[in-house]
């Protein structure tokens, strides 16, 4: 909500600037940003009230002295003759309405009303619909305006359920389906309640009589509906949050003194429906059990004297809650209060000391699966849980973000399969994958199951010790050997004849319940200590790489590691990655030619042949300072 | 969770397919409460059950089965209908509650003092701000100041609602508690400066193997 710096500046007598008046709100837990003179407001779900300027003054009111000054009408009114009936009090259990019939409508505004449009750059609509958003921004309280001269017949309030077709003020068609609160006339709906008004009834630069409706709807009846038809509306933001149900008198002369500043008013008429007493809610008084929740020791004076600034009463030995404050009903509620008065930042912390637990058994099995699998090279992924039906049992998604993804999964093969892929795709050549999760199924009930999937395929390691070897069941069957000895693992070789790929590597997976996991894998002891040190996360460019290969011929074999240490750790704004993608030993002749592949790639622009040149040199000439190390034909 | 339970939480688990009384009335969410909506929520099997929108239903199932004192952390996927750079259906919590005689405010201060310290180091600036939680009261958010100089909210906190814990048969009157919980993406995107969630979760090992 967008709140002018001067429309609430105005009514504070110290006149703070707009970063006091900042500072204020925020300590007050009303989050913002400052655009201009212009405060946009982000309220929480609880604080309907505060969406307007009284509403801000109110909360302020504990920090600044204010003077609303804002006048109203005073003088009696007559009562308003209206054939209406409310089917549904228990949705609106009250309502008014104001008729209001001026001599003129006028043609330029005064004061507030026209600063209010030029200050926050809104459209003027028509005279009378333009003061409804005036006060619902003045005073938080919604209001809608029929034109008089096209509510003849019967008026009412009901909540139906059938569907039925509505045009709103501004155009938009709208079929109203399931449950609606509205107001009908001659049995047509003309408005859809607390949400947006219909075109039937509605005002026009000409209307000179107006009937203006003020009331109370329950949240719950208004909640939704404007998601549902897809209708922005100020009035639903305020409902769905409830309103002040003791303002409608005020609200409604208060209209009547906007009018009478701006045109005669010939005929004026007003009655007021209360279907159920507003009974202030009380809480004894009890500044123990708000310092106990906050932790702090202020007097009862202190405490008293804050809420009286907010607004609260005081009666008899209980706070009275006002009617605004339909969210404040216990002591936490009140303890809340106090502290965003003294502002949770200046609250002293004190020690806490929680006494110790010991962790439990299954996170223990998994993170020591999950460190073993890391040291292995293997690399842990999270895949989404939607997919299309791949089982009978797999439970369907009612809403689902994506038609063609209604299911959860109920394996982990084969998303680990789409990741294979997807990297595949992207020239890796050594893919070693897995997830642990839970599985879900619906045979007799919903069944869980946690489980863990691993998929490899390509080189074992691109090192010049795994380099050469690929993966196979093998290979893995005396990796996990080495972590579990007495269990035989079930590792499958998935066919690629079903994919979209020309690589021919092996792939490998293995799908396993963790509960098949014994307490045997704890003496497993990591070679990575966790949690893991990570430099400075790289985006992913998208834009093109291209690489260069390096042959060496190492002589000297006990330089081989330095040579790699050397090429693996370099680092350059352009080298995206560096890789071993041939090795062989020649014992005869006690050799090692070694191919490196550098990837280059920018993040910022498509690379040049000379910046590639020149980090490339850069290489070249630091792995060549390494004794026994050559490049052939170099 | 390794940093937490070193603090002295426990660990629970708990089901990510949950029912609205476990996910929503037990937290005091209101039938009528948005987060409710189909818009936000995903069901499952006719509406009967959904898939939990939080961990915080963990907590809810381990107050039934303790007694107080008790100190319990619950991590996990959760989902939410959202799909955009900085939201996903399914993202990660870790939620933590600790329930005893006289536990307040001031001491739920001290503890994010220290949870914030030791993920972003004793140096960062951080302040509370005054939020709104159904589940707790008074309730706050917590943000980080950046090295850019702005703020950005990294958990919410409070004091558990008294109907909360009456809800789980604690003795509100003799109990009080304290709550918070964090999003695990968001914590790892601000401390990598990682701008688009999705990354989390494309497997791609070019992002991958930055983080071993």
């Amino acid at each position: 909500m967008k709140i002018a710096y001067s429309h609430l500046v105005q009514h504070i007598i110290q006149n703070p600037s707009i970063e006091e008046i900042s500072n204020s709100l925020f300590q007050l837990g009303h989050e913002h940003e400052i655009d201009g003179d212009i405060l946009d407001m982000e309220f929480t779900p609880n604080r309907g009230d505060c969406l307007s300027i009284n509403g801000l003054l109110r909360d302020l009111a504990v920090f600044y002295t204010i003077d609303l000054n804002q006048e109203v009408f005073t003088d009696k009114i007559n009562e308003l003759q209206i054939d209406f009936k409310n089917l549904s009090k228990n949705i609106c259990p009250k309502i008014s309405f104001l008729k209001l019939e001026i001599d003129q409508v006028p043609k330029t505004y005064k004061n507030s009303l026209e600063n209010y449009f030029i200050d926050l750059g809104l459209n003027k609509n028509n005279f009378f619909t333009d003061i409804s958003n005036y006060l619902s921004y003045e005073t938080g309280q919604p209001t809608h305006c029929y034109d008089a001269s096209k509510m003849d017949g019967k008026f009412l309030f009901h909540e139906i359920k059938k569907n039925e077709e509505f045009e709103t003020l501004l155009g938009k068609n709208v079929t109203l389906t399931g449950k609606n609160a509205v107001f009908t006339l001659n049995n047509e709906v003309i408005n859809l309640a607390g949400v947006v008004g219909g075109k039937s009834t509605s005002c026009s630069e000409d209307t000179k009589t107006v009937i203006v409706e003020c009331a109370f709807f329950q949240p719950e009846s208004i909640i939704g509906k404007s998601v549902k038809y897809d209708i922005q509306s100020d009035a639903s933001h305020k409902f769905e949050r409830t309103v002040d149900p003791e303002c409608h008198d005020k609200v409604l002369r208060r209209f009547i003194n906007i009018v009478s500043r701006h045109t005669t008013i010939k005929d004026m008429s007003i009655i007021s429906y209360k279907y159920k007493d507003n009974v202030a809610h009380q809480i004894p008084i009890n500044v123990e059990k708000i310092n106990q929740i906050i932790g702090i020791n202020i007097s009862e004076d202190r405490y008293v004297n804050y809420l009286t600034k907010l607004g609260f009463g005081i009666d008899e030995g209980h706070i009275k809650v006002p009617a605004f404050r339909s969210d404040i009903r216990t002591n936490n509620d009140l303890a809340e209060e106090i502290a965003r008065v003294i502002g949770y930042d200046n609250i002293p912390s004190k020690d806490i000391s929680i006494p110790k637990s010991h962790k439990t058994k299954s996170k223990d099995i998994e993170n020591k699966l999950r460190y073993f699998l890391l040291d292995h090279g293997f690399y842990e992924v999270i895949n989404s849980p939607f997919v299309g039906l791949s089982s009978d049992e797999a439970i369907k998604v009612d809403n689902p973000l994506d038609s063609n993804r209604k299911y959860l999964r109920t394996n982990l093969t084969d998303s680990l399969l789409d990741n294979l892929l997807f990297n595949e795709r992207r020239q890796k050549e050594s893919i070693k994958l897995f997830e642990i999760s839970d599985i879900y199924s619906s045979n007799d009930g919903i069944q869980k199951k946690r489980k863990l999937s691993l998929i490899a395929s390509g080189r074992v390691g691109l090192n010049y010790e795994d380099f050469s070897k690929k993966i196979n069941i093998k290979y893995l069957t005396s990796l996990f050997k080495q972590l579990i000895p007495e269990v035989v693992f079930d590792f499958q070789l998935l066919t690629r004849d079903l994919l979209d790929t020309k690589i021919k590597n092996e792939i490998i997976s293995l799908e396993i319940d963790i509960d098949k996991f014994s307490n045997s894998i704890l003496a497993y002891e990591e070679i990575s200590n966790p949690p893991y040190n990570f430099n400075e996360y790289r985006p992913i460019s998208d834009l093109p790489s291209s690489y260069k290969d390096i042959s060496y011929s190492v002589k000297d074999l006990s330089k081989i590691k330095d040579l790699q240490d050397l090429l693996l750790n370099y680092e350059n704004d352009i080298i995206k990655d560096i890789f071993i993608f041939d090795y062989f030993v020649n014992e005869k002749i006690e050799e090692i030619k070694i191919g490196f592949r550098c990837i280059f790639q920018s993040k910022i622009a498509t690379l040049t042949s000379a910046e590639i040149e020149a980090v490339y040199s850069d290489i070249v000439n630091q792995t060549l300072d390494i004794k026994g190390v050559t490049i052939p034909g170099m | 969770m390794e940093l937490l339970t070193s603090f002295g939480f426990e660990i629970v688990d708990g089901p990510e397919i949950e029912t609205e009384e476990f996910n929503f009335d037990m937290l005091n969410i209101k039938k009528s409460h948005p987060a409710r909506q189909m818009h936000d929520t995903f069901y499952v099997e006719n509406k009967l059950n959904l898939l939990r929108t939080h961990t915080s239903p963990v907590q809810i199932r381990g107050m039934l089965k303790k007694e107080p004192p008790l100190a319990f952390i619950s991590g996990g996927k959760v989902f939410r209908k959202d799909d955009d750079a900085t939201h996903l259906p399914m993202f990660h919590q870790v939620e933590g509650i600790y329930v005893d005689e006289d536990v307040n405010f001031s001491q739920l201060k001290d503890l994010i003092y220290k949870i914030i310290y030791s993920l972003f180091g004793n140096d960062i600036k951080l302040r509370f701000r005054p939020s709104y939680f159904p589940f707790t009261e008074p309730s706050a958010e917590v943000d980080i100041l950046s090295k850019e100089g702005n703020w950005l909210e990294i958990l919410g906190c409070g004091i558990v609602n008294p109907v909360v814990l009456n809800n789980c048969n604690i003795d509100s009157n003799k109990y009080s508690g304290l709550a918070f919980g964090l999003g695990i993406e968001r914590i790892a995107m601000l401390k990598h400066g990682v701008t688009d969630i999705r990354e989390f979760y494309k497997s791609n090992l070019d992002f991958l193997s930055q983080f071993k």
